[in-house]
């Protein structure tokens, strides 16, 4: 398959996962959306790694993983964490 | 059609059919199972671009961050409990500061411990900056601003129909 191919899809995954950030209310179906996000952005880099034929893209993949990771730990505790008492 | 494509096309519609139930249903074991495929999707998509070490980084982030936030919201339990245990937001530090640590070093030094430059000379960034700025992607940026100000429209009428006293 083409790089085109698998920049469509990362195109698509990144416009759905905005569309889940602003349409969802709760704080956890936003922070899905983001993380939609993050994950058409690690393919776009893949992709490009191999459309330039360098492992550049891979590693910054995997940096984007470890970052998009990061987010959703803080992020997930932070939606579910005990609610202060009003 | 080969073997390739084929892997492809299952891969994509997964990734994309997926990503559109996680972000419009309302249930949260639909959503967090859909959640569950796209992730899938795109490690099968990594592995087909010769990238199975984001593969498999891919599957046990799903592994150690969606499957417990999918049984979170599945699991009724009593929330009234205060937290006790290692802070996990001092991992989530702990992981960024070593990844803010890798990217300094390749800054730095130019390489990373992969054995893999990161100082380009060719200048395809430059020209892809360019390309950006001119030329036929033009059209499409004009595009994806005008659909991104088409959803905040959609959303501030959706909310504000909701406001309105029945």
């Amino acid at each position: 398959m083409t790089t085109t191919a698998y920049l469509i899809v990362g195109a698509i995954l990144f416009a759905t996962g905005a569309l889940g950030t602003l349409i969802r209310t709760s704080a956890v179906g936003r922070l899905v959306g983001v993380e939609l996000m993050l994950a058409a952005a690690t393919l776009t880099f893949a992709a490009a790694a191999v459309g330039f034929r360098e492992l550049d893209g891979q590693v910054a993949a995997l940096a984007v993983i470890c970052v998009a990771f990061a987010h959703a730990l803080v992020g997930f505790t932070l939606a579910a964490g005990p609610r202060r008492p009003e | 059609m080969t073997v390739e494509q084929a892997v492809f096309a299952i891969a994509a519609v997964a990734c994309m059919v997926g990503a559109l139930i996680t972000v419009t249903h309302r249930d949260p074991r639909t959503a967090g199972a859909a959640l569950m495929v796209t992730l899938v999707g795109l490690a099968v998509l990594y592995a087909a671009l010769a990238a199975p070490t984001v593969a498999a980084v891919v599957i046990l982030v799903a592994l150690f961050a969606t499957v417990p936030l999918v049984v979170y919201m599945s699991v009724p339990a009593a929330r009234a409990h205060t937290v006790d245990g290692p802070a996990v937001a001092g991992a989530a530090v702990i992981i960024g500061t070593a990844v803010l640590a890798i990217l300094i070093a390749a800054i730095e030094f130019g390489e990373v411990p992969v054995n893999v430059s990161l100082r380009s000379s060719d200048g395809y960034d430059l020209a892809a900056l360019r390309e950006l700025l001119g030329g036929r992607s033009a059209a499409a940026a004009a595009g994806s601003v005008l659909l991104v100000a088409a959803s905040l429209a959609a959303v501030h009428a959706a909310r504000r129909d909701r406001r309105r006293p029945r």
